[in-house]
């Protein structure tokens, strides 16, 4: 995806939904063409999700090895691009690799995942403070 | 007619026979009847037949804002390309089942219940009645399914035949299915078949979930572990796994070992071989009405589509084979 940089204007788009600050800062809107089938789509415009500050945030490392069993689960090519806020269902996990990554996080960190807190999990950032919490637990 | 120039004009509401101004652009859909209480039908669309750029184009113009920002978050053409279809599939399926007036298949709204199952969302207009549909869609990257049925809800799962999991499948079972489901995988020698027997068990489970849900209500603590889908041979009562079935005498059925509303006498489970490439799951209500007949088969049309430019009915042909249940194809 072709970012614009250092643009941190505001577009109002029809793609209408609603933005969230943080600390009065508005996050930059990337104005970008997708390709589907090497054609653009006419001027529609993609928004990147705003950057929060997780107070609570999982540790880096633990994120890295979700990305990696992510990446591993899906048949990804290693340098996708997987981070702490790419939600599963976007990177194309169905309920079955879903599952099939839970075992995975279960086996990796040896933790055991509940099929409650399992659904409760879309993006890498749940599963891996999620995986903190439960390895807290075991300690 | 007249009374909706008083009202604002607002292109999201569906105001369907105002919108017909509106939608002069919109290509046609073949309308079809609405299924009757007793049947069930099935829309499948096959993402390798849509390769055209103005049809995917069109297909875009019909999703709503909220669609199409869901769309381009996916990772990838194929992924972006299936939920396309998968949106403008229950879009254009839904608009097929036209009442009074023709329904603009942009102009419908959906939301979700409280447990996630996507509903259409009427907007109730004074004079119409809106059509007691229900839906669900499944999809893989290779085939998009829409199940649709009037008054009972519908849950219905498709996954690819050959889908392989990483896992061991019976470490998999053994986490997720229940103790008789997995004796039952054990218990098949060759390997193939096994995995067979696990992707259709699967298949049935999600197809069961979203059933659950769409009755609106969730599963509580561990559902997939609760539930056990046996297979019964009708006339000897005996409960076998699939294959050892003739599909025809077969009765899927649910037994839970945690059910205190005891939902699992209303449903009742289809599961085909469909398009040759995958497995479907098809969970709707059981008819316990009085002078209803509890064990009838489920009625079921199918059709293979690429919305706005052919719909062929596929039912009773090879395309869709029952492999499990009682299905009646019509």
């Amino acid at each position: 995806m072709a970012s614009v940089a250092g643009t941190t204007s505001l577009c109002m788009t029809s793609v209408s939904c609603s933005l969230k600050h943080t600390q009065g800062r508005i996050s930059s809107v990337n104005s970008v063409s997708l390709p589907i089938n090497g054609k653009s789509f006419p001027s529609l415009r993609s928004r990147s999700a705003p950057r929060f500050r997780v107070s609570c945030a999982a540790k880096p490392e633990t994120v890295k090895k979700v990305c990696d069993i992510v990446k591993k689960q899906l048949a990804l090519p290693e340098d996708s691009t997987v981070t702490g806020e790419s939600k599963f269902a976007a990177l194309g996990a169905d309920s079955l690799d879903t599952v099939e990554i839970v075992m995975g996080l279960e086996e990796e960190f040896g933790i055991s995942v509940e099929e409650e807190s399992a659904q409760s999990i879309l993006t890498v950032q749940d599963a891996a403070e999620l995986i903190e919490k439960l390895m807290e637990k075991n300690a | 007619m007249f009374s909706f120039f008083g009202r604002r004009v607002n292109f999201e509401m569906s105001l369907c026979c105002f919108q017909r101004n509106f939608s002069a652009a919109l290509p046609s859909l073949v309308p079809v009847s609405l299924p009757s209480k007793k049947e069930t039908h099935l829309w499948y669309v096959l993402p390798d037949e849509v390769k055209s750029e103005t049809l995917l184009n069109q297909y875009l113009e019909i999703l709503s804002p909220y669609e199409k920002e869901s769309i381009y978050r996916m990772h990838g053409h194929q992924l972006k390309k299936s939920a396309l279809l998968a949106r403008a599939l229950v879009r254009t399926t839904i608009a097929r089942y036209q009442t009074n007036c023709q329904i603009n298949p942009r102009s419908l709204k959906f939301r979700k219940n409280i447990y996630g199952k996507p509903e259409v969302d009427w907007q109730n207009d004074d004079d119409w009645c809106p059509p007691p549909l229900h839906f669900n869609i499944s999809h893989t990257s290779s085939l998009v399914a829409c199940g649709v049925t009037v008054d009972v809800p519908i849950g219905i799962d498709v996954e690819e035949k050959q889908r392989r999991i990483k896992n061991n499948i019976l470490a998999f079972a053994k986490r997720y299915f229940s103790h008789e489901e997995l004796q039952l995988l054990a218990s098949v020698a060759d390997p193939e078949i096994q995995h067979q027997e696990f992707i259709k068990l699967w298949t049935l489970k999600v197809g069961q979930e979203a059933y659950v849900k769409a009755l609106g209500r969730g599963f509580s603590a561990a559902p997939f572990k609760t539930f056990t889908i046996w297979t019964r041979v009708e006339t000897t009562g005996d409960f076998q796994h699939f294959e050892a079935l003739d599909s025809e005498a077969s009765e899927i059925v649910v037994e839970s070992s945690d059910d205190p509303e005891n939902l699992t006498n209303n449903w009742k489970f289809a599961l085909l071989d469909l398009a040759g490439s995958h497995y479907a799951a098809i969970c709707v209500e059981k008819d316990n009405s009085i002078g209803g007949e509890t064990n009838a088969p489920m009625s079921l049309a199918v059709w293979k589509t690429v919305p706005f430019v052919e719909d062929e009915r596929v039912s009773g042909t090879g395309a869709v084979v029952a492999i499990g249940g009682s299905v009646k194809q019509f």
